[in-house]
């Protein structure tokens, strides 16, 4: 079996912000694959962001290298490492300048260099896919919080960066707008073959979208697997200051009778329920596959 | 009873610059309520509590049209710093609310607008630090505290002012879980130890059935759902996975579980410990 | 990560506890009057010697003047570079292809700088040793308006968050490829649009945040407000008042006769 390519290379990384402070990161080594979609959790102050933004030199390790793409970033400048990793930032506030959808959505590709009809296939392309491709021409000022996060994930899609990290994709957002985001971000990693990072609080998306999870506490990776595995593993989410999902923690509470403690969505529950309810054989078994 | 805190009639509210935001809203909170309110983005909410606060229309501009009675007092026709004595407010993001260099500085913003008694104020102030757990935090410089510390402590400004109704609109959006939890942890206190009427806009739908007597949704400028919490998760054509905020997962679970007549409508719960012990109980019962 | 806010270094010492911030702003305008009323690098110095000898007094790191002096230092080699065109009082102590440098020339330049250092140092000693709080409380008793009181204390709240804005959002463009180092002053310039219009955006929201939230806690309900913060005048900040009051006085009667004035004619 080939092992799959190794997109970003984080060895020993420390990083203190000022010099008599704590570390920020505190020896960190992780190994992200081409193709992973993970989630990097924590509370503030435990990393997590520190940690991002090595990935595209934002920050540079006190000590300790990253390498995106088997490219060290000491070798290279932000603006370069910006084709290869796209990062949006959670408050799309902190990006919008220009006087059209459009234009601003081109402003990442134009720095890339790229050709005009590049730009504008990207933009269109980039537009479509979150759903403002008849915003075009519109003001961005004037559009809502929910479409200004839509434009600023956009922005950073039309890129077209191998490596995408997105800072709360789900924040403020109600449960049409996560879902849409959600499954845009998981058809952006399985077909476009992306590597996408989220950062987030929200435990529940990690459960049902994404395969890989990071615990961060204190500067120090905790935990790094499976979703499945980290977030039913309240010992370990505890030490970061964190608890599982509710469904996760119900399915523990009730593992005496034989419900498995791995529980990640209310989906999952609610098969393992209806078999067990229906007097089926299968009932103690293990949960139907999903993907991860 | 009595007459309510917080009465409603008609509201109806447009910015100078958009559509209809309010469109028509009836409410009735009475002394001592925890109401949750919950709802898409743009449905209103933050405008609804810039109403009751009287931010709207004495700050914020636009067409107002209804009325609004807080504790006895029209808030169209009454002046922001006479409202200010009884409803207060706490705000999303933790930093821009807060005006003080210092904790002490911070609480004692309000009060002295008033011009209440510096020797007044001076006392309150442990006592309010100690209602949301951050005794000894006087000196503290206020860019020092973390999010969750910083939300408590607009809490504690809000209560410097003795309200009679406390707003908070989104208070845990900007913080991590740590903060959130603290968060949630003052206003449960408040609800138990104190008489204060809490209106609270929130996302965090698990943590604010904990806490709520009752639950109102708002959509499109409406008030589509107002219950306890029992029966308004309870509410399957509300929330089957179309509109609004995600639900309590125990909701989820049980609601779908009753579409399948494997759980009975009565024993539906919102609340995590009774949705394990009606389960276990259940699974119990089929292991027999 | 918190954001800083102000100069001020908390340290338990005399002059930051027990003397009053109208007091230390008298005493700072007199450093400011002394400065101007002498020329005389000597006397000059001697001032910055008692301005820093006062700061460390005050418990002040000695690190923390290196600024301020180096911040001087600037004016110091402009003043002795251009000031020998304008004086020619003097012996020449040196020519260079047909101008004329004189000693008083130099020594003027010299003046010039340490009068900077001066100032800069002194109003440096009063931020290090007086919290924003005492600044405004002691601006507000002198008859300030409150509500310019309030501008003050938020600006001082402020300015550090609006700075973490910035350079977030620095970040969040560079991160989009932004360069702000390539390519002449003039394109850099234009690139920095980039920054410009989110911050404007940001500022003007997070006032709007601010006002809003004042306005809920009554912000300018009434035409006075009270303010929990007592400060005081003692008889020491008496003495320290009349003390300056008369060193004024002693300082403009010597220029009057000449004594330390190295130039006339010159400030």
């Amino acid at each position: 079996m080939v092992e799959p390519e190794v997109a970003i290379d984080v060895n020993e990384v420390s990083y203190t912000y000022e010099p008599d402070m704590p570390l920020a990161l505190d020896h960190v080594s992780l190994q992200i694959h081409k193709g992973d979609f993970l989630a990097l959790l924590g509370q503030n102050g435990a990393g997590k962001t520190t940690l991002a933004k090595t990935f595209n030199g934002l920050l540079r390790p006190t000590s300790g290298s990253v390498s995106v793409g088997g490219l060290d970033i000491r070798n290279a400048t932000v603006s370069s490492l910006a084709a290869r990793v796209g990062y949006c930032y959670q408050n799309p506030d902190h990006q919008i300048f220009n006087r059209t959808v459009s234009m601003e959505a081109a402003f990442g590709p134009h720095n890339l260099g790229l050709p005009p009809n590049e730009v504008s296939a990207r933009v269109d392309h980039a537009l479509q896919l979150v759903g403002l491709a008849d915003k075009k021409d519109a003001y961005p000022f004037l559009l809502g919080k929910g479409e200004r996060q839509k434009l600023a994930v956009a922005s950073v899609l039309a890129m077209g960066s191998s490596i995408l990290v997105v800072d709360e994709p789900t924040t403020g957002l109600d449960i049409q707008g996560i879902r849409s985001i959600m499954t845009l971000l998981r058809q952006w990693n399985q077909s476009e073959e992306r590597t996408i990072v989220i950062i987030t609080h929200d435990l529940r998306i990690v459960a049902e979208y994404i395969p890989r999870t990071v615990v961060m506490a204190q500067g120090k990776i905790v935990a790094d697997g499976p979703t499945r595995s980290i977030l039913s593993d309240g010992a370990a989410l505890a030490t970061a200051g964190l608890k599982p999902p509710q469904i996760t923690r119900v399915a523990q509470r009730l593992n005496h009778h034989g419900v498995p403690p791995d529980v990640m969505t209310v989906d999952e529950m609610l098969e393992y329920l209806h078999n067990a309810f229906s007097g089926s054989e299968d009932a103690r078994s293990s949960l139907p596959g999903r993907s991860f | 009873m009595g007459e309510p805190v917080v009465r409603v009639d008609g509201l109806t509210f447009r910015y100078p610059t958009s559509d209809q935001i309010l469109c028509g809203i009836n409410l009735e909170i009475n002394r001592g309520e925890f109401v949750g309110i919950t709802g898409p983005s743009g449905a209103g909410k933050t405008t609804l509590c810039m109403c009751l606060k009287g931010l709207i229309p004495h700050v914020i501009g636009g067409t107002i049209r209804g009325r609004i009675i807080v504790q006895g007092m029209n808030t169209r026709k009454t002046e922001p710093s006479i409202l200010a004595e009884s409803v207060a407010m706490v705000f999303q993001d933790p930093e821009t609310q807060i005006v003080g260099l210092t904790v002490e500085e911070d609480l004692a913003f309000g009060p002295e607008n008033l011009m209440r008694p510096a020797s007044e104020i001076r006392d309150a102030i442990p006592r309010v630090l100690h209602t949301v757990g951050l005794t000894g935090y006087e000196q503290r410089e206020t860019y020092r505290l973390s999010g969750g510390q910083k939300q408590r402590i607009a809490i504690a400004s809000a209560l410097m002012m003795e309200p009679q109704v406390l707003i908070l609109d989104e208070p845990t959006s900007e913080l991590d879980p740590l903060g959130k939890d603290e968060v949630f942890q003052v206003v449960q206190r408040l609800r138990e130890e104190h008489q204060v009427t809490i209106i609270m806009v929130e996302h965090e739908v698990e943590q604010l059935a904990n806490v709520a007597d009752r639950i109102i949704q708002i959509d499109r400028g409406r008030i589509v759902a107002d219950a306890p919490p029992r029966e308004f998760f309870h509410n399957a054509e509300l929330f089957r996975r179309t509109v609004g905020e995600r639900l309590p997962q125990v909701a989820e679970l049980l609601l779908a579980l009753e579409a399948e007549e494997f759980v009975d409508p009565v024993d539906f719960t919102p609340y995590e410990e009774e949705a394990i012990a009606l389960l276990d109980r259940l699974l119990l019962r089929k292991r027999d | 990560m918190p954001v800083g806010y102000s100069i001020y270094v908390e340290r338990p010492s005399y002059l930051h506890k027990r003397i009053d911030p109208r007091t230390k702003l008298f005493a700072l305008c007199t450093s400011f009057v002394l400065a101007l009323l002498f020329n005389n690098p000597a006397y000059l110095g001697i001032l910055l010697a008692a301005v820093i000898a006062i700061g460390l007094w005050a418990r002040l790191p000695l690190k923390s003047f290196r600024a301020y002096l180096l911040f001087a230092l600037w004016f110091l080699i402009l003043g002795v570079v251009i000031w020998p065109f304008y004086i020619h009082q003097g012996s020449v102590v040196l020519q260079i292809s047909g101008v004329q440098f004189t000693s008083d020339g130099l020594l003027f330049g010299l003046a010039m700088g340490l009068r900077v250092a001066l100032m800069v140092t002194a109003a440096g000693v009063w931020m290090m040793s007086t919290s924003p709080q005492h600044i405004t409380l002691g601006l507000l008793r002198l008859g300030l308006p409150y509500k310019a009181g309030m501008v003050m204390s938020s600006t001082i709240r402020f300015v550090p968050l609006i700075n973490a804005e910035r350079a977030t959002i620095i970040e969040a463009q560079r991160a989009r490829g932004l360069d702000l180092k390539r390519g002449n002053p003039f394109q850099r310039a234009l690139r920095y649009v980039a920054v410009i219009g989110p911050m404007l955006v940001r500022t003007l929201d997070m006032a709007q945040s601010l006002a809003l939230a004042m306005e809920a806690r009554a912000f300018g309900a009434r035409p006075n407000r009270t303010m929990i913060t007592e400060i005081r005048l003692t008889r020491v900040d008496w003495y320290i008042v009349i003390g300056c009051a008369l060193l004024i006085a002693a300082a403009i009667a010597l220029r009057v006769l000449g004594i330390g004035v190295l130039v006339r004619g010159y400030l």
